[in-house]
């Protein structure tokens, strides 16, 4: 923004009362009329996971998932999807319990800074919830609207490619998933059963 | 054997088995959750000390404390589950009670002076909490102690456009929006200036002044000129090039916009909450600012949502919210949206850059003559070092026989350039690397067999005097050329189809701190606390920028005390607990950081070892550490659990406390600007591209990079792997379709992320990251950086793929597809050619003076193979400086055995005739010398 003419990017408009499924939970938040589906959910929902990072839909932080469709939160009015059930980033895990797609982006590198990390994970649930076997050229679509300028997105396919596996079945979810806090204990055997390795 | 100490006795069972009872978890002394020890994993132990890791570099000093239990293997970041569950907190999401939010107004004009400004209308409407002008903060900073010459708001002047020029703060977003309006200014508009090269010229008005030390009055802010070697070996070259580059700006494009929280809490002081990638010298920028001491100053990162430079200068926002904090005993939020991420810019310097070099007849490169032109916008930022980069680092990784280097970075009136990865190298490697790839050409050789028949071994000197120590430079190219099948592809593939050579070398770690303090302050400092529960706390100011500081800093505390990862717990967001880091800028963190931590944790480790000698009566010597037991080297039955000694160490004394910190060496030598550039060690990397260009659209795919980047020793390869990768996408962003687009105007055409065209996934190329491991000897296990280093190669790489493929050589970055089309309409014309898709491809054209010349080279190279192997272990520890491969003698200084070896840093008066480009920064006298009025 620069100069002093300026059009109040949302001018005073109407509320009205808004509801949605967020997470599997319903909220109902008083919002005005021509709010913007991100604003409503950073700032009233208070899902802080979803990310604004352009406003202009072109970099796809604030990916949401919307009635099984990613979406893009920023170029979504509330009221369009009133009614509907919304997934952002919190609502992937089971309680301390991540989902596969989580747990294979840490494993494999998807994250490095990790502020596009909650897009990438959510058009990439959009695309494993619907297709567990998807090609190199599907997750390639599934995720061209999502910007990444960390990882190059190499070690991203990875992860989706790895999640799929867990999908279909094919391999195990890695430690963090089935035991969340593995709480090494700070204390070793006291006799160990067999010599380890040592130096000489 | 000692019994030790047991919270819980006999609530488990000698056979590991659990007992039922309440606790989830075993107590101490029982045996942990998992029974039995993990045993040593003699994979990521060295050889030396009776490992299985090989070590073609010899020994490194860290190697007695390797316990294999983290460093190598590759791990996910210990702050990823927090960033893939949405709890990161990044500077946006830190949400105070009773919040106000704040907004800047940005100058509409490109120069202008501000005759008044008006806030009545803004403080009268309803729900504006507090104003702010630059009358609010006339004290200037910058985060270079020499160039200190920012606001945080325009005091006097606006510079660019987007400069600010005063803020608010209201209740919600739409009033202070709306207050922005309100605002009523009176302007002078001044002449504003766009072009670098009338930056050169005498100003009415220039941008800054800076007293005696101005420079007439033009508004060059800093100028360099360099001149050492023989420079007599240019004359009469056998094959030499000259490219005039144009390069465009560019920006980080990270995905987080700038913003922050400042809160001044009860007793006064502030809390000020950013994503930065240096809160040490925001920190200091702030109490210069708001008049605090800087001990009433908290300033709390906030993860950060990728920086590449773009977040390690003070922001004048930062100032901006902390001053609006205080006017009105509120908490401020700041956010920037995506425009005003370009405003504040501080990416890439717009660059005109001329490179000569000549070649001998025996492949020998004689001189580089490197003249750099950059665009600094309207502040200096880090533009004092930038403009030394800019030059300096071009002198390795070859052996040269000259280097004259011109550089001046200028102010023009548009939103300021700063460091950006791969800072101030990235430009002039590409001339660089690509005027090699023509010498090649003309001399009809391979270019990676004249790149290693010229390559400075390790632990040797460069021309301008930086220490190189080990250097994987080699092995990088040999490992590249092999894994893309060069040498059955380059100069053989058909017309649109290409593969080019690019080599780099980066610092790892900035040698002289900024803030160059006479008290030998550490560059880096790490604290390690550990209480009677066994968790290690580590406190440290390492700014995680998604790079992986924390997970570094974790890993090696972790392989020192042989502790699983997850009971290290680093603490590094607040500068109240955190001791002073420099912060995460030229590459510094892991091999300063994670050297520091060593420190800190050979200490917890040597009062381990006493106590568990104090047990079980051997001495600490003959004691080995492994997955939380000490025990003794020759019967592994003998010992005490990590708890039991760490128990007996806490006697009469509590929680285990330890100090590690790291200061570079000093090095270097003693001529004017002989520090910029200087590092302790230096990253080396060597990547192929292969492109397909579309002849007749213009448009380049790059399909393939093999990219091989020597980090000394990948601390966690995974990570390492992925700033190869990451940052081939950003150099690949550079070179064929981002740029900064300043219209005829001036005005910054495309703040956005829908014009700045950063590559998306389509884009990408698959990437082959290539670990060379040469085994530093003062970086931490061996580790060097592998965060900037790996971004230089991949523009030239493309850049002579592309002429590889089409037998064009562009000069102007990016690559966009009307550069391209441009370029092959010219040649087409020139050949009178029918059809683009006829254009020669460039091949071989061997003559006898050729062959012979290619054999010499190849030759050379495998004598010099073995004369490096040598040098990499300590077989051969005899000096050896940049001029050796000229037949001259390391031991004598060169000055006394080469006539007219020269080393100058002001050209003679007779020079100054021919010096072009930056090079006229030199006809200009600074004020103190031109007599009269300061």
């Amino acid at each position: 923004m620069v100069g002093t003419e300026y059009v109040p990017m949302t001018p005073k408009a109407e509320k009205e009362i808004w509801s949605a499924e967020v997470n599997g939970k319903s909220v109902e938040e008083l919002i005005t009329s021509n709010a913007i589906l991100l604003d409503v959910l950073r700032d009233q929902v208070g899902t802080l996971g979803v990310k604004r990072g352009c406003d202009l839909g072109t970099c796809g932080c604030c990916t949401v998932i919307i009635d099984g469709d990613a979406r893009l939160s920023c170029l979504c009015l509330a009221g369009q999807v009133s009614g509907s059930e919304i997934t952002t980033v919190e609502g992937l895990s089971q309680g301390a319990h991540l989902a596969p797609i989580q747990t294979c982006f840490a494993e494999h590198g998807g994250s490095q800074c990790g502020f596009c990390t909650p897009g990438f994970l959510l058009s990439a649930q959009a695309l494993l919830t619907e297709n567990d076997s998807p090609t190199d050229e599907e997750i390639t679509c599934a995720i061209e609207g999502n910007l990444c300028r960390c990882t190059g997105y190499q070690q991203i396919v990875d992860s989706i490619k790895a999640a799929a596996e867990i999908h279909r079945g094919e391999s195990e979810p890695v430690q963090p998933a089935s035991n969340p806090h593995p709480n090494p204990h700070p204390d070793g055997p006291d006799e160990p059963s067999m010599p380890p390795g040592h130096a000489r | 054997m000692s019994a030790g100490y047991r919270q819980q006795p006999n609530s488990a069972r000698k056979d590991g088995k659990r007992v039922a009872g309440k606790q989830v978890f075993p107590p101490p002394g029982s045996g942990g959750s998992k029974p039995v020890m993990k045993e040593r994993d003699l994979n990521f132990i060295p050889e030396s000390v009776g490992g299985n890791e090989p070590q073609p570099a010899g020994s490194h000093i860290h190697d007695r404390i390797r316990t294999g239990t983290v460093v190598g293997k590759p791990l996910p970041l210990v702050d990823s589950n927090a960033k893939v569950t949405g709890q990161a907190w990044y500077g946006d999401d830190v949400r105070l009670a009773n919040e106000t939010i704040g907004k800047i107004l940005r100058s509409p004009h490109h120069y202008a002076k501000i005759i008044s400004i008006d806030t009545s209308k803004v403080e009268s409407l309803p729900g504006v909490i507090a104003v702010a002008t630059g009358a609010d903060s006339p004290n200037s900073f910058g985060v270079l102690p020499v160039t200190k010459d920012e606001h945080a708001m325009a005091v006097e002047k606006v510079r660019h456009m987007g400069d600010l020029v005063a803020c608010v703060s209201a209740v919600d977003e739409a009033t202070a929006i709306e207050a922005l309006g309100l605002f009523e200014i009176e302007w002078e508009i001044l002449e504003p200036v766009f072009d670098p090269k009338k930056g050169l010229e005498d100003a009415d008005e220039p941008i800054h002044w800076r007293g005696k030390y101005h420079l007439a009055k033009t508004n060059v802010q800093k100028r360099v000129f360099q001149e050492f070697g023989d420079r007599s070996l240019v004359e009469n070259p056998y094959s030499s090039s000259h490219g005039k580059w144009t390069m465009a700006g560019v920006h980080h494009g990270f995905t987080e916009p700038h913003a922050v929280v400042a809160h001044w809490d009860p007793n006064g002081r502030l809390q000020l909450y950013t994503p930065q990638q240096v809160p040490h010298y925001t920190h200091r920028a702030l109490s210069t600012v708001l008049d605090v001491p800087m001990h009433q100053i908290n300033v709390i990162r906030t993860f950060v949502g990728g920086g590449f430079g773009g977040k390690s200068d003070p922001f004048p926002h930062e100032m901006c919210a902390a001053i609006l904090a205080r006017k009105s005993g509120r908490p401020v939020r700041i956010t920037f949206d995506r425009e005003e991420v370009y405003w504040i810019n501080r990416g890439r310097h717009p660059s005109n850059i001329e490179v000569k070099m000549a070649a001998d007849d025996e492949g020998r490169i004689s001189g580089f003559d490197i003249d750099a032109l950059i665009d600094g916008g309207g502040f200096a930022s880090f533009g004092h070092v930038t403009s030394y980069y800019n030059g300096v680092l071009a002198t390795a990784p070859y052996e040269l026989g000259s280097f004259h280097y011109t550089g001046a970075r200028v102010w023009t009136n548009k939103p300021a350039s700063g460091a950006m990865r791969g800072h101030g190298a990235v430009n002039t490697r590409c001339a660089v690397e690509v005027g090699l790839d023509e010498m090649a050409e003309q001399m009809n050789v391979d270019p990676i067999d004249l790149r290693l028949a010229n390559l400075l071994p390790p632990h040797s000197r460069t021309i301008t005097g930086f220490r190189i120590t080990s250097n994987g430079m080699r092995e990088a190219l040999e490992r590249v050329r092999e894994g893309s099948d060069w040498d059955n592809k380059f100069r053989k593939l058909p017309l649109g189809k290409g593969i080019g050579i690019g080599c780099g070398f980066f610092i790892s770690g900035s040698g002289l701190p900024i803030h160059w303090d006479p008290n030998r302050f550490p560059h880096a400092t790490v604290h390690i606390q550990v209480d009677m529960d066994g968790g290690v706390t580590v406190h440290t100011g390492a700014a995680d920028i998604g790079q992986g500081s924390t997970t570094a800093v974790a890993q090696v505390i972790s392989e020192v005390l042989a502790l699983p990862i997850e009971m290290i717990h680093v603490r590094s967001h607040e500068s109240d607990t955190s001791p002073v880091d420099l912060g995460s800028y030229s590459s510094r963190v892991t091999f300063m950081n994670a050297n520091a931590a060593i420190r800190a944790a050979l200490e917890i480790r040597d009062k381990l070892l006493n106590a568990a000698c104090d047990i079980l009566g051997y001495h600490p010597n003959s004691l080995v550490i492994n997955d939380r037991r000490i025990y003794y080297k020759h019967d592994p039955a003998i010992g005490v659990s990590y708890l039991q000694a760490l128990h007996k160490a806490q006697e009469d004394k509590g929680a285990l406390i330890s100090s590690g910190s790291y200061r570079s060496p000093p090095m270097g030598g003693v001529h004017k600007g002989a520090a910029a550039g200087l590092a302790p060690a230096y990253s080396f990397s060597a990547y192929v591209a292969e492109v397909d260009v579309d002849i007749e659209l213009g448009l380049i795919k790059c399909t393939n990079v093999w990219a091989a980047h020597d980090c000394g020793k990948a601390l966690n390869p995974l990570a390492v792997k992925g700033q190869i990768i990451g940052s081939c996408h950003m150099g690949l962003g550079q070179v064929l379709s981002e740029k900064m687009v300043y219209g005829r105007t001036g005005h910054l055409q495309n703040p956005n992320l829908l014009e700045y065209k950063i590559p998306s996934i389509h884009e990408m190329p698959h990437v082959e990251p290539i670990i060379v491991e040469s085994s530093d000897p003062e970086g931490p296990f061996g580790a060097k950086e592998a965060g900037e280093g790996p971004l230089l190669p991949v523009l030239p790489a493309v850049v002579n793929a592309v002429y590889d493929a089409i037998g064009i050589r562009y000069n102007d970055l990016p690559l966009t597809p009307d550069v391209v089309f441009k370029g092959v309409e010219k040649k087409r014309k020139k050949l009178k050619l029918e059809d683009a898709t006829e254009l020669p491809s460039p091949r071989f054209t061997h003559g006898p003076k050729s062959i012979e010349l290619q054999k010499a080279l190849v030759k050379r190279s495998e004598e010099h193979k073995k004369r490096d192997l040598a040098r990499q272990t300590t077989e051969d520890t005899s000096p050896y400086v940049n001029g050796v491969l000229f037949g001259f003698d390391p031991n004598i200084p060169l000055e006394d055995q080469v006539d007219g070896w020269r080393m100058a840093t002001e050209p003679d008066p007779e020079q100054l005739a021919e010096l072009g480009l930056a090079g006229k920064a030199w006809l200009k006298k600074e004020q103190r010398h031109m007599g009269g009025e300061n």
